[in-house]
C-alpha cells in the first residue's frame, strides 16, 4: 500500500448529516453506483488534503449492524472484509444515546474509528451541551465537533483523520463490555472462535452468535458446528436467567452502555419555548389537517412540475427540431438519413426534452422534501392505505414518484427495507399511471369522450392497483413487514447535497434510459424506412382488430408507446392524419385503447430500470405479465362496453 | 399495569417490559399461527430486533405522542427520538403504566 493514498469510510444513523459530510469532503469528485450484486447505493468519491490522496465511501445510513436490512449486512461486511483504514462515525449530537449504540457496534468491530460528532449547533439550541474531552477519554477515539452544513470542524476531523491513520495519535479504543451473564458467555465463545479463521473479529462474531445472527451463525457452522451448538446452549442459559430473549437482551445491556455514556458526557437544559419545527411536526402529522396539506403540496409540486416542464419542453423541443434542416442537408433524405434523424436525433431529443424539463425539477424537489424530513411523514400518514397493498407507509413514496414517472419510481423502491418488499413495490409502482400515461387519458378520453371517462379510467387504475398488490402481496412467499421508521426533526435542506443528489440521479437516468430509448427508437424507425409497420399491424390484427376491436392502425401506435408511452396518442394523430382523432375512432375504441396503453408494458426505460434494481428476468417477467393482463382488460372492456 | 403501547393514551409515557410479542406468537388479529409458524416466528424475531436497535428495550421510558387516523401507526418518543411504528407491532409490545 503506497503511504499516500487512504480509504475512509464514512458510516453512520441515518438523518445524521452524513451525506452532507461526504458532499463537503468530495464535492464533484464523486462516483455513485451500486454495491456489487446488490440494489444498495455506494457512493464514492476522491479527495486531496495535503498531499494525501483520500478515498471516501459513504455508507448506507443505518441504524445497527445486525442483518434487518440489505444496507447492514452490506456495511459490516464492508468494513470487516475491506477494512478500510479509518471509519468515521458520523454522530448526531442532539441524539447521543441511539447514535452512541451504532458507536459501540463499531468499536465491535474492532475497526480504526473517529468520530464526527455533528450539528453541534442544532444540539446546542436543544439545550444540550457535550464535554467533547470526556467522549474522547470515554470512548478511547478522538471526538471532533462538526457542523456539516456550514463546513465548520471538517478541516479538524481531516487533520485528525490523518494523524490517526499515520498512527501519530495513538488511540486505545474503548472495549464495550456486557452484564456478568453475558460477558462470560461472550469470552468462552470467543476462546473457541479464536481457535477458527473468520472475516470477522472473534469477540464480535461471539456477540452477534449471542444475538442469533443467522449470517454469522451460516458461516460459523461451516467450519465449526460444535460453537454454533455452544452458542445455543449459552442463548437458551441466558434466557433463562433473564427472561427475554437473546438479541433483546444483548441490545439492552448495549443500550445500558450508550446510555451510561452519553449521561456522563452531555447536560441537557430544556430549551424555552417549543420550536418552530415541533409545531410544523404538529400541523404535518395532525390527524384533520394532515392529509389536506399533503394533497396540497403534492399537487402544487405537480401542477408547477407539469406546467413547466410543458413549456420547457415545447421550447426545447422546437429548438432541436429546428436542427432537421441541416441534418437533411448533410445526410440527405435517404434512408441513412431518416434512421440518423428519426432513430437516433429523434430518440435523443425525446429523451431530453423529458428528463430535463420533468426530470430534473422532479428529483430536485424530491431531494428537498426528503432532506427537510418531509417525506417520513408523508408515509406515516398513508402507511394505513399502503397496508391494504400488503406494504408499508414508506412505499408510498415511490408511487408518489411513479405519477410523474415510472423510473424514478423503481430506483425509488430501494427505501424499502427487504428484496421482497422492493420487488412488490415496484410491481405496484409499474401500474401506476405516469405523467405520460395521464397525456393519453386526458389528450385522448378526457378531450374526445369526457372528462368523467377520463375520471372512471384513473378510478379502474386504481382499483387495479390495489387489487394487483394485494396479489402480488399472497403470491409473493415472505412475511409482511410494518413500518418502523425514525421522524427526525424537521430542517432546513442543504442546498448544495440536494443538488449534486439531483444531478447524480439524473445522470442515473440519462445512463441507463438514453440507450434504450435510442436502440428503440432506431428500431421502430428501420421498420418504417423498410415498410415493415403495415405488415406488422397486419399480423396484430386478430389480438386489435378482433380482440380489441381497434382500428388497425392502433396496433403501430402500441408499438411505438413501447419507447414513450405519449408517443402512442401521438401516432395514432399522424397515422389517422388528415383525419382528426375524434372522428377517426369511436369512444368505446378509444376508452380501449388508453385501458391498453396505460396498463401494457412499462415503458422501455422502466423496463431497463426493473432490469437494473432485480435482473432481466424478473423485469420481463413482469413486462410479459402486464401485456397479457392489458390485453385481458382490454378486451373484457371491449366486450361490455359494445354489449 | 401492564398494557399493550397501543392503548396508552396520548402523552402517556410507560416502562417498557417486555418487546419479545410472547413465546406464541398471536398476529395482528388475534389468530394463533400454526402455518408458517416458523417462519412467523422469524420475522417476529427480526422485528423485535429492530425494536430494540431502535432503542425499544424493556425497562426503557416510551411516550406515546398521537396515532395516525384510520387505525394507522403510532408517533412515539423513545430515548429522545421520535419513532413511527406499525400497529401490529406496537400491540406487541408491553408497557408499564401507572394509572
Amino acid at each position: 500500500m503506497s503511504n499516500k493514498h487512504f480509504r475512509i469510510a464514512l458510516a453512520g444513523n441515518a438523518n445524521v448529516g452524513k451525506s452532507v459530510i461526504f458532499n463537503q469532503l468530495t464535492g464533484l469528485h464523486q462516483h455513485i453506483g451500486n454495491w456489487p450484486g446488490k440494489t444498495v447505493e455506494k457512493a464514492e468519491g476522491t479527495l486531496h488534503f495535503k498531499g494525501y490522496t483520500v478515498d471516501i465511501i459513504d455508507l448506507p445510513g443505518i441504524y445497527s449492524l445486525s442483518t434487518f436490512s440489505i444496507e447492514e449486512v452490506v456495511s459490516r461486511e464492508y468494513i470487516a472484509t475491506e477494512k478500510p483504514d479509518l471509519v468515521i462515525n458520523v454522530v448526531d449530537a442532539s441524539l447521543l444515546e441511539r447514535n452512541l449504540f451504532f458507536t459501540l457496534q463499531l468499536l465491535e468491530l474492532e475497526t480504526p474509528l473517529l468520530i464526527a460528532l455533528n450539528q453541534v449547533d442544532m444540539a446546542k439550541k436543544k439545550g444540550i451541551v457535550i464535554d467533547y474531552e470526556k467522549a474522547e477519554k470515554l470512548l478511547g477515539v478522538p471526538v471532533v465537533p462538526t457542523v456539516a452544513v456550514s463546513g465548520k470542524g471538517i478541516y479538524t476531523m481531516l487533520e485528525t483523520a490523518i494523524e490517526v491513520i499515520e498512527q501519530k495519535r495513538k488511540i486505545s479504543p474503548l472495549k464495550p463490555r456486557y452484564g456478568k451473564e453475558i460477558e462470560e458467555r461472550i469470552e468462552d465463545l470467543t476462546i473457541l472462535l479464536s481457535k477458527i479463521q473468520l472475516r470477522y473479529p472473534a469477540r464480535w462474531v461471539a456477540i452477534k452468535l449471542l444475538e442469533e445472527d443467522k449470517e454469522v451463525e451460516k458461516e460459523v457452522l461451516e467450519v465449526s458446528p460444535e460453537i454454533v451448538a455452544t452458542a445455543e446452549r449459552f442463548r437458551d442459559e441466558l434466557v433463562q436467567l433473564h427472561g427475554h430473549s437473546c438479541p433483546t437482551l444483548v441490545s439492552c445491556e448495549r443500550y445500558q452502555v450508550a446510555s451510561s455514556i452519553s449521561d456522563e458526557i452531555q447536560e441537557i437544559t430544556e430549551p424555552l419555548k417549543p420550536p418552530l419545527r415541533e409545531s410544523l411536526h404538529i400541523v404535518t402529522t395532525h390527524r384533520v389537517f394532515g392529509y389536506p396539506i399533503m394533497l396540497t403540496a403534492v399537487l402544487t409540486v405537480f401542477i408547477a412540475i407539469f406546467s413547466f416542464g410543458d413549456f420547457a419542453s415545447g421550447l426545447l423541443g422546437d429548438w432541436f427540431f429546428g436542427l432537421k434542416p441541416a441534418f437533411d442537408a448533410v445526410l440527405g433524405t435517404g434512408i441513412v438519413g431518416k434512421l440518423v434523424w428519426g432513430g437516433v436525433m429523434e430518440g435523443i431529443i425525446g429523451g431530453i426534452t423529458i428528463a430535463l424539463p420533468y426530470i430534473l425539477p422532479f428529483y430536485f424537489i424530491l431531494y428537498l422534501f426528503e432532506d427537510s424530513g418531509y417525506l417520513s411523514r408523508v408515509a406515516f400518514l398513508m402507511d394505513n392505505l399502503m397496508h391494504k397493498m400488503g406494504l408499508h407507509g414508506k412505499a408510498f413514496i415511490p408511487v408518489m414518484l411513479s405519477l410523474g414517472c415510472n423510473v424514478p419510481g423503481v430506483l425509488g423502491c430501494r427505501i424499502m427495507e427487504t428484496t421482497r418488499e422492493r420487488l412488490l413495490t415496484a410491481f405496484v409502482v409499474t401500474l401506476v399511471p405516469c405523467a405520460a400515461t395521464s397525456v393519453i387519458i386526458l389528450g385522448l378520453v378526457g378531450a374526445h369522450v369526457g372528462i368523467e371517462w377520463a375520471l372512471a379510467l384513473y378510478i379502474i387504475n386504481l382499483i387495479i392497483i390495489f387489487v394487483l398488490g394485494r396479489i402480488a402481496f399472497k403470491a409473493l412467499p415472505g412475511e409482511p413487514t410494518e413500518l418502523i421508521m425514525e421522524m427526525s426533526d424537521y430542517r432546513m435542506p442543504h442546498i448544495k447535497t440536494v443538488a449534486k443528489q439531483t444531478w447524480f440521479r439524473l445522470q442515473e437516468f440519462i445512463v441507463m434510459a438514453f440507450p434504450l430509448i435510442i436502440a428503440g427508437s432506431l428500431v421502430i424507425k428501420f421498420a418504417e424506412v423498410m415498410d415493415l409497420l403495415e405488415p406488422i399491424a397486419n399480423i396484430m390484427s386478430p389480438i386489435t382488430v378482433t380482440w380489441l376491436g381497434l382500428p388497425l392502425m392502433a396496433g403501430i401506435a402500441l408499438i411505438f408507446g413501447i419507447l414513450r408511452k405519449e408517443l402512442t396518442i401521438i401516432m395514432l394523430a399522424t397515422l389517422f392524419a388528415p383525419i382528426s382523432l375524434g372522428a377517426a375512432m369511436t369512444s368505446v375504441q378509444m376508452i380501449v385503447f388508453t385501458l391498453v396503453a396505460m396498463l401494457y408494458i412499462p415503458c422501455i426505460a422502466t423496463i431497463g430500470a426493473l432490469a437494473k434494481e432485480f435482473g432481466w428476468k424478473k423485469a420481463l417477467l413482469i413486462t410479459v405479465f402486464e401485456i397479457l393482463f392489458a390485453l385481458l382488460v382490454g378486451g373484457i372492456a371491449f366486450r361490455l362496453l359494445t354489449i | 399495569m401492564e398494557l399493550p403501547l397501543t392503548e396508552l393514551r396520548n402523552g402517556e409515557t410507560g416502562v417498557i417490559t417486555s418487546t419479545d410479542f410472547g413465546s406464541e406468537p398471536t398476529g395482528i388479529r388475534g389468530h394463533k399461527a400454526r402455518r408458517g409458524h416458523w417462519r412467523r416466528h422469524f420475522m417476529v424475531a427480526r422485528f423485535a430486533k429492530r425494536l430494540s436497535d431502535l432503542g425499544l428495550t424493556p425497562g426503557t421510558k416510551v411516550t406515546m405522542v398521537k396515532s395516525a387516523p384510520f387505525y394507522g401507526p403510532l408517533e412515539v418518543r423513545v430515548r429522545g427520538s421520535r419513532l413511527a411504528i406499525g400497529r401490529g407491532m406496537a400491540n406487541r409490545i408491553l408497557v408499564d403504566v401507572e394509572r
